[in-house]
């Protein structure tokens, strides 16, 4: 990390040593960025998920946030009733709803879209490891085409359900992505978003080495090739407006993407993938981006 | 202290409004709906501070609920039936967070088929949830509980979120002249809000994280003796409140007897159904019959001793459930009460009916406290009144 980074780092150390998290782990990274971009007078409340984990077990806990972990689909209404209690006790404080994948985009998706309708004072955030990666890996609504899971041995048969553009369906006043891979990018995100009143979300991607196979020490590789190929797109949708972010600016041009194969082939999840299914998977990317283009044309 | 010609729903939303509820989580469901429709008309107009949050499912009506109570304000919610069953997952979520809140069911039958009506198995199913579990009998009882309901659960020897059960539209829609307090009084007998621990944004403390198993299995030892343990400051709320509040009522005791002292029978029961079976008593006792009642007031804690020193010398006792409890013969009261004083009353008998908003009333009463004097053949009989003989499968009347 950059030295500007360790300033931030420097106010609030939003993760404590001593996790249980497993080696690589890019939720870990997602959380102790957390604490870089929002600071203090954070309350936490954590879904089921890998982060019930690596917090720790009683009575101790590594995240240095006042931290609710509740079941699957009880986040956002938790986090909704915190902050409304705040108002009440007249109380600053930014309640962040802390979900995997399967808690946004499955179990969980009925109360994610309720908060974001009833415009809830809570920042949501998916981190998204595009599977059940704590119940040992199984395929989740996030899970992209192509990819093996332990419940998809042959690879999973539909596409990626994007959440982001999800949310923006819901207009409300914040909605970003972010990559593990681009701290600068997710911390300035996350301290927008801070600066936003209402239903705000952040949707991080996060490689997990252990459901997507690669090797650990590459999980930060990973996160960036992400982006870089086009899979994953870095915006920003705020006061109405589609922003692409810098990092994902080459992706508006077809001929200036990098090939998606360097993402796909440096992890084993995709090591079934023939060519004719290479091409389904560009097919989805590109249906993505022009998703994205038309409401850069039409804003 | 004003009396008034109001519904039991009608009562609980303003036993919600006198006890100053900061957040209340509402999701509609029959027949507590018009709970959460007065609540936010009251809201409206400027009647309650009460933050109203309208979410889009009862597991987030809990969820909302118990993320207020954690923020550290007086948190309340209502539902039914499916809705119950919905958030069953909550339900025990805020149980094991030793959180007060306070809940109240409307209760109703369970699915499937549908059936709207009146039945206590909703209520019933969620008794080993460690929430201490009142029922009323009547529209003052659903307003006094409630009240009593905030003051017990945020009591620091007990800790526990607490649900009060009512029959619906029996009790939730059906108005009576109930006795309502005045904001003093009800201030005076509810101090402000406390709690075991407050999520504070300047504290940075975890809640709910993994337990190693003996963590766990201390916690869940201590939501079981809180849950006992509850008994003597139940009472002792209950005498205040007699007091401050309401010099009618009785809420010296967790359950209530009906000229149990020198009767032979006894007649277990919970809920509305409890006015027609004394008035089914009087008849039988006008006969030389020497039957008694027992209405069971609190399902949770179970009053061992209580319902022990009620019933111990009784020739013979009758649980009369209005609720299933399937493949164990009979309802849960015929359960609670076979175990707690098997060893004492040589016959104990169950009759289940009442389900589903089949109506019982006192002519059958009658007929079933008579037919459990003469003796009953079978220990479990579900009984259906004539008005449904047609569908009928198997009543006291077949076994002659």
């Amino acid at each position: 990390m950059s030295l500007g980074l360790r300033e931030i780092l420097n106010k609030h150390n939003g993760i404590l040593s001593g996790t249980s998290a497993c080696p690589g782990c890019p939720e870990n990274m997602a959380m102790r960025m957390l604490g870089m971009g929002l600071g203090k007078d954070v309350v936490l409340v954590v879904v089921a998920g890998c982060s019930s984990v690596i917090q720790g077990n009683a009575p101790y806990n590594a995240y240095n946030f006042p931290t609710v972990n509740v079941a699957f689909a009880a986040g956002p209404a938790t986090a909704a009733g915190l902050a409304r209690a705040y108002k009440q006790r007249g109380k600053n404080a930014t309640v962040v709803v802390w979900a995997g994948d399967g808690g946004s985009a499955d179990i969980g998706f009925a109360s994610l879209s309720g908060a974001a309708e009833r415009n809830d004072n809570i920042l949501y955030l998916t981190v998204d490891n595009e599977a059940y990666m704590n119940s040992g890996g199984q395929r989740s609504g996030s899970t992209p085409f192509g990819a093996i899971t332990t419940t998809t041995p042959e690879g999973k048969k539909e596409n990626k359900k994007n959440l982001p553009l999800l949310m923006i369906a819901h207009n409300v006043p914040y909605v970003a992505t972010a990559s593990v891979g681009y701290p600068h990018d997710y911390i300035e995100k996350l301290k927008r978003a801070k600066q936003v009143e209402g239903f705000r979300y952040v949707h991080v991607l996060t490689p997990d080495p252990y459901g997507w196979l690669f090797d650990p020490s590459k999980t930060a590789e990973v996160a960036k090739l992400a982006v870089q190929t086009c899979y994953w797109p870095l915006f920003e949708y705020y006061n109405g407006k589609l922003n692409i972010s810098p990092e994902s600016l080459h992706c508006l041009d077809k001929r200036t993407r990098r090939p998606v194969r360097d993402f796909l082939s440096i992890q084993g999840r995709f090591k079934r993938l023939t060519e004719d299914q290479i091409k389904i998977l560009e097919q989805y990317i590109d249906s993505v981006w022009e998703k994205l283009k038309s409401m850069l044309d039409n804003q | 202290m004003i009396r008034k010609i109001i519904s039991g729903n009608e009562a609980v939303a303003l036993g919600v409004k006198l006890a100053r509820v900061g957040v209340t989580g509402i999701y509609p469901i029959t027949p507590q709906t018009t709970i959460i429709e007065k609540l936010a008309e009251m809201r409206a107009k400027g009647e309650i501070e009460t933050e109203i949050l309208r979410v889009e499912s009862e597991h987030s009506a809990m969820a909302a609920t118990f993320g207020a109570a954690l923020g550290g304000v007086r948190a309340f919610t209502a539902t039914a039936s499916q809705g119950l069953l919905y958030m069953h997952e909550m339900v025990w979520w805020v149980a094991g967070s030793r959180v007060p809140v306070v809940m109240v069911v409307g209760t109703r039958a369970v699915g499937a088929p549908w059936n709207i009506w009146n039945e206590h198995t909703d209520f019933t199913s969620e008794r080993d949830s460690g929430w201490i579990m009142a029922f009323a009998s009547n529209p003052q009882e659903a307003l006094d509980l409630t009240l009593q309901a905030f003051r017990i659960s945020e009591d620091e020897r007990v800790f526990l979120p607490m649900m009060v059960g009512m029959d619906g539209f029996i009790l939730s829609h059906t108005k009576t002249n109930v006795l309502i307090p005045d904001q003093d009084q009800v201030d005076d007998f509810l101090p402000p809000r406390r709690q075991p621990y407050v999520i504070d944004p300047e504290d940075p403390i975890g809640m709910g994280n993994i337990f190693p198993p003996e963590g766990y299995m201390r916690l869940r030892e201590s939501i079981d003796s809180a849950l006992r343990n509850s008994e003597d400051v139940i009472k002792e709320i209950g005498r205040e409140y007699n007091k401050k509040i309401n010099p009618l009522g009785d809420y010296s005791t967790l359950n209530v007897s009906y000229k149990l002292e020198d009767a032979d029978y006894a007649v277990v029961l919970m809920g509305a159904w409890a006015g027609d079976a004394m008035e089914a008593v009087d008849t039988l006792r006008e006969k030389g019959i020497k039957i008694g009642m027992l209405r069971i007031r609190y399902l949770r804690p179970w009053s061992e001793k209580e319902i022990r020193s009620a019933l111990k010398d009784k020739k013979a006792v009758l649980a009369l459930d209005r609720s299933t409890s399937f493949g164990r013969g009979g309802g849960p009261l015929y359960v609670e009460i076979k175990s707690t004083i098997s060893d004492v009353v040589p016959q104990i008998k169950g009759v289940v009916s009442g389900l589903g908003g089949v109506t019982v009333n006192k002519s059958d009463l009658v007929y079933i406290f008579n037919k459990f004097v003469e003796g009953l053949k079978d220990d479990v009989i579900w009984y259906y009144p004539k008005e449904v003989g047609k569908i009928e499968l198997r009543t006291p009347r077949d076994i002659e």
